[in-house]
């Protein structure tokens, strides 16, 4: 208990009880749970409370009513055990700075492809295969403020590197933040280092006019 | 049955036997025990047929006899390890029905970092095993049946919202409450 909390104790914001439900679940919709197991590669508390919850899907699985199986079934199974390949060789899990599923989609994708949206803001999508939410990184200029902007749709940002502040407060590498639509704010880098973050969008309404290309959360800019 | 943890234990040890002596019979044991129960599972989850279960069921199986030297019974009961590779079978399986499958990512690239770095002891899993399962048992029907529908028949909160015409809010704070409760069980009997 205590060893972990030194794991990562800037660490003040984490998903919530429903959200982790529906990850360990496996219903959250995909893009969301890449912004949830970024976290849970920082989080060493939100693992473990994982855990309890995958062991609720483990008792529920185990007490189900069983179905039977053909008979053959078996047999089918061992007629392709040994088939070679697809031996599973995993590296073994080192605490490399970004979390695996971003190395990933990162290394498929060569280097992130920065956008330039303002002076201080660049962006760089991630491409997850799945059009219902936009992913995205983030990068805010060491200094660097963010227009004021609301939410079209529920937004998560993880943060990945360095930090940043609004008027809630300060957040920090890991820090999970969900904030509905609707929602208004106007994030500040800290002045020391650039800010990276993953943002995970639910696809906004489209907006007309000249603003239809600035689907991104940190610039649909409220209507004024 | 009437020893889970007994049970566990035995499950782990087969699971060890399928790593280290690569033993078939074991895994025919394995097998024998949990396909019925994965296939039910994914039945009634997922409302999948019986023939999708069944392509289900050997998917999952093989990758238990591939996988199984990564299992470590420090980390996670043999249970809670099979459920996590079901579950993400699953979550590919309604991706390739939706056609929402890419080479990008899979599911366990989605998965891969839930166990925590302080491992439990084999006790400490066997007995939050044990009172996840009693408390299970405990709940409020209503909390019971919030939890089922969302890990068995796989549906997100909206959806249980729909399915059983309660506002979203009364859903989401069933979850809550029922965790709660089971928090407060495990806590109780893991941590003393
Ligand atoms: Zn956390
Ligand atoms: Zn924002």
């Amino acid at each position: 208990m205590r060893e972990h909390e030194q794991v990562n104790t800037m660490i003040k914001h984490h998903p919530d009880d429903n959200l982790l439900v529906e990850f360990s679940a496996g219903t959250l919709a995909f893009a969301q749970s890449i912004a949830v197991s970024s976290h849970l590669h920082f989080c060493d508390h939100c693992r473990r409370r994982a855990e309890r919850l995958n062991s609720i899907g483990a008792n529920l699985m185990s007490d189900c009513d069983s179905v039977a199986v053909s008979e053959d079934l078996l047999d089918k199974v061992f007629s392709k055990l040994d088939q070679p390949g697809k031996t599973e060789v995993r590296v073994p899990k080192g605490r490399s700075k970004m979390p695996r599923v971003i190395d990933k989609l990162l290394t498929q994708q060569g280097q992130p492809r920065w956008q330039f949206l303002t002076p201080s803001l660049d962006m760089a999508r991630l491409h997850t295969g799945q059009q219902e939410f936009e992913v995205a990184l983030h990068r805010i200029k060491a200094g660097g403020s963010v227009a004021e902007h609301d939410h079209r749709g529920t937004e998560i940002t993880l943060v990945l590197d360095g930090s940043f502040s609004d008027e809630n407060g300060i957040y920090h590498e890991g820090d999970f933040l969900m904030r509905d639509a609707g929602q208004v704010h106007r994030p500040l880098a800290s002045r020391d280092a650039p800010c990276i973050c993953l943002s995970v969008v639910a696809a906004p309404v489209r907006m007309t006019g000249k603003f239809t290309r600035l689907l991104n959360p940190f610039l649909s800019f409220k209507p004024q | 049955m009437n020893d889970p943890s007994h049970r566990d234990d035995e499950w782990s040890q087969l699971l060890e036997s399928i790593a280290q002596q690569r033993c078939k019979t074991s895994f025919a044991q394995f097998f024998n025990h949990f396909s019925p129960l994965l296939k039910g599972f994914l039945i009634k989850g997922s409302r999948l047929n019986h023939a999708q279960a069944e392509e289900l069921v050997q998917e999952v199986m093989i990758k238990v006899w591939q996988r199984a030297g990564q299992f470590d019974a420090k980390k996670s009961s043999a249970s809670t390890w099979l459920y996590t590779i079901a579950r993400n079978s699953r979550i590919d399986w309604l991706r390739r029905q939706a056609n929402a499958v890419t080479e990008e990512l899979a599911a366990d690239d989605l998965y891969e970092d839930e166990t925590s770095e302080t491992p439990f002891s084999l006790l400490q899993h066997h007995r939050q095993h044990n009172s996840v399962h009693d408390a299970l048992a405990g709940l409020p029907d209503e909390q019971a049946l919030v939890l089922r529908k969302v890990y068995m028949e796989g549906l997100s909160h909206s959806e249980v919202s729909e399915d059983l015409a309660l506002p979203l809010g009364t859903v989401k704070s069933r979850v809550r409450l029922a965790l709660k409760k089971l928090q407060d069980v495990i806590g109780r009997e893991v941590l003393a």
